[in-house]
């Protein structure tokens, strides 16, 4: 779990880097002390965090996807280095499981935005200031319960004798019982329920950020609803979508225990496979290759989903720019 | 109340453009605007005039569509508006934070409205270069809104309001974010767009002389109430009542009582001298009152303005009414004129601005002597709303 969870910590951040931190007030006075109480200094915490938590750990799976299992009883040995180990993680269901997950991934994450995009819009704008704690409040407790404990509740909620399948049959709904509890497609259920609050909220705080008054002046020039949605809404909401598809897509991809619990042997995804190399076989060289190859298509696929934003940003403002005949535009 | 207000001002019909009747807005149990008449003439340039809170920009929003009045109708060329959403009205508005759409450039941002309206691209072009002309920001087309200053930034949203051809401009404030010299420079630049595009402008402000500057007509409201419709120099020379008298300018408001009225003349008695004025008319406090005839024995407020009062140094014993001796409490040269406060008696403190050419400055503590023509006296009543009135001018 360490191992695969960690790329979340490395997300872009939808904000352009901050500049250099303006002189503190006690620079006047120069010397040590005005430099260790400044900015950098006070932000020592964080970067010894990131240090440990993230540099450290990922650097040694780097190091242990160059080594080998010398005998049964070793999990790891460095003595020698290779790339042999990279080769040996592409096994055939290694390469079926990575794909699945990716399908899992980026379904998963659509599938968040496309719930999460109306209920933040209601949330924010619909909702009154007094009631949106509450809303917020219902996505969120469920979110900080147990990971485990909910997905189990699934578990009970999609199996063939659960209620909803009673129910879906005395309604009409379903011939037999219901027959997808370790499918994929009950991952697929498990991670868009487990992800979901983290679509929601920072799509929330974008859209709330755009502001009523911009959607009026929209209004205003002629715009209707959807039209302002467009223009307007969601263009300026589009950090928001892009920190919520991150913060969906990089965790989702290296998620097990969801799979665990609901995906059985034909719902599997690739954070099982890592977690056995190390925990069952000890065979951390190959887990750690494994997850290697895990980060870095994930951070590949990050980068072309930025690409093709971009691209579309690119294409929709020329489209919509009006040409000034005179090239000033 | 409000209706014999507007009767007198309201014109033949046809001139008409913009029409409020009966007009009512309330927010939970608090009343924004007081069934409300007003008729706004094709071509002009109305300003909304009053304190924060008075209903101005409740009822621009009403005019725009982001609010729904409570009860009453508003007809832009004879057809009732209120039912429509405000993208369907041909009214925009330029708004007091500009809100220019931070992710689009300017040309982009001035297009806007013209697209929504599905006009063809080459006019489009066309038009947004024509407009960028008019508010002379040609070359600022393909910048980001936050590459433009403040005053940049309210002339391209001027420029997108404008571009659509508006039946009606709705302004909301709009320099109240500009520092002073800029806020001049926009009220001139605003007249000459108005004088050029023959738009009908309805103009909301809280600062008079912004409106006595640039506006065709002024509507002073107090509490959702219009108190009175007229020129600038009309409301400014002949406040129909207490608070309008005491909003615009500054004014002396003195208690008084009339002593005794006779062959139209009243004589009133202050703390500290005798007022005689010509004329019997007692005007209300505010709108919600009528203009009544003086009685003897009433408890009235005088109201003087500043420049109609004239200050020399003591000399004789002054005559018995409209005069006034006093004591030089402070003085401020304001280029212009000078401003005096002078306190007469205990209590009585009196504003008096005196041209600065050709007049030598009277130091503090000098003894100097009032004096008014008696037709710079008006009087009001003191009920009701007479506490905020009080607070403009002296005692």
């Amino acid at each position: 779990m360490s191992t695969t969870a960690q790329p979340n910590r490395q997300q872009p951040s939808p904000t352009p880097p901050r500049p250099p931190a303006a002189p503190s007030p006690g620079r006047a006075e120069r010397g040590i002390s005005a430099r260790f109480f400044g900015a950098s200094a006070m932000s020592f915490p964080t970067w010894a965090y990131v240090l440990f938590f993230f540099v450290i750990p990922v650097a040694l799976v780097v190091f242990y996807s160059f080594g080998y299992k010398p005998d049964e009883f070793t999990a790891i040995a460095t003595d020698r280095l290779s790339f042999d180990r990279y080769p040996e993680a592409m096994t055939t269901s290694f390469v079926t499981t990575f794909f699945a997950t990716l399908r899992i991934s980026i379904l998963g994450t659509i599938l968040c935005l496309l719930i999460a995009l109306p209920f933040a819009y209601w949330l924010a704008i619909k909702v009154s200031p007094a009631r949106r704690s509450l809303a917020l409040a219902l996505v969120m407790v469920p979110f900080w319960t147990n990971f485990l404990v909910r997905t189990l509740g699934w578990q009970i909620m999609l199996s063939p004798d659960g209620f909803l399948s009673n129910w879906m049959q005395a309604l009409g709904l379903l011939d037999g019982p219901l027959d997808i509890l370790y499918t994929r497609s009950a991952v697929q259920i498990g991670v868009v329920y487990n992800y979901l609050p983290l679509m929601i909220l920072p799509l929330f705080v974008a859209i709330d950020a755009s502001g009523k008054k911009l959607r009026e002046a929209s209004y205003d020039l002629g715009a209707g609803k959807v039209k302002t949605f467009m223009r307007v809404t969601l263009p300026m909401a589009m950090p928001g979508v892009v920190s919520g598809c991150l913060l969906v897509f990089i965790p989702l991809n290296g998620d097990y225990v969801t799979a665990t619990v609901l995906g059985g042997a034909s719902g599997s995804m690739v954070g099982q496979l890592i977690a056995n190399q190390f925990n069952t076989a000890q065979n951390w060289a190959v887990g750690a290759a494994m997850a290697m190859i895990l980060i870095i298509s994930t951070l590949v696929v990050v980068g072309v989903g930025f690409a093709l934003l971009k691209l579309g940003q690119t294409i929709t403002a020329r489209l919509n720019s009006v040409p000034l005949m005179d090239g000033r535009a | 109340m409000t209706t014999t207000v507007t009767a007198e001002t309201t014109p033949a019909t046809g001139l008409d453009h913009l029409e409020i009747q009966g007009v009512k807005k309330v927010f939970g149990d608090n009343t924004a605007i007081e069934r409300l008449d007003l008729s706004v003439h094709r071509g002009e340039f109305l300003s909304l005039l009053g304190p924060s809170g008075c209903g101005k920009t409740t009822l621009l929003r009403m005019i725009a569509g982001f609010e729904t009045p409570t009860d009453g109708a508003i007809l832009l060329s004879g057809k009732d508006i209120v039912s429509l959403p405000p993208h369907r009205r041909p009214v925009n508005t330029v708004f007091q934070s500009y809100l220019l759409f931070p992710h689009m450039n300017i040309a982009d941002n001035i297009a806007y409205g013209l697209k929504q309206a599905k006009v063809p691209k080459p006019e489009i072009a066309q038009r947004v270069r024509e407009v960028l002309a008019l508010v002379q920001m040609e070359d600022f087309a393909g910048r980001k809104p936050e590459q433009l200053s403040g005053g940049q930034q309210q002339r391209i949203a001027l420029a997108r309001a404008l571009v659509n051809r508006p039946q009606v401009l709705l302004l909301d404030e709009p320099m109240s974010a500009l520092d002073r010299k800029l806020r001049e420079e926009m009220q001139l630049e605003l007249k000459r767009l108005h004088t050029k595009l023959d738009t009908t402008f309805v103009f909301v402000t809280h600062d008079q002389d912004e409106a006595l500057a640039m506006s065709d007509r002024i509507v002073v409201m107090y509490d959702g109430v219009i108190q009175q419709i007229g020129t600038g120099e009309d409301i400014y020379a002949n406040p129909t009542n207490g608070f309008v008298a005491g909003f615009i300018g500054k004014q002396n408001f003195i208690p008084a009582e009339v002593a005794s009225i006779d062959y139209g003349t009243a004589r009133l008695r202050t703390a500290n001298t005798v007022l005689e004025v010509p004329s019997l008319d007692l005007r209300p406090a505010t709108a919600a009152g009528r203009t009544e005839t003086l009685r003897a024995g009433e408890r009235v407020r005088a109201a003087i303005r500043p420049e109609r009062i004239r200050v020399a140094p003591a000399g004789q014993e002054p005559a018995t009414a409209n005069t006034a001796r006093g004591t030089v409490m402070s003085y401020s040269f304001l280029g212009d004129v000078i401003q005096y406060m002078i306190t007469v008696g205990d209590n009585d403190e009196i504003l008096a601005r005196v041209p600065a050419a050709g007049s030598t400055p009277l130091s503090a503590d000098a003894e100097v002597d009032l004096s008014w023509d008696a037709d710079a006296v008006a009087v009001y009543g003191c009920e009701g709303g007479s506490s905020s009135s009080d607070r403009e001018g002296g005692a």
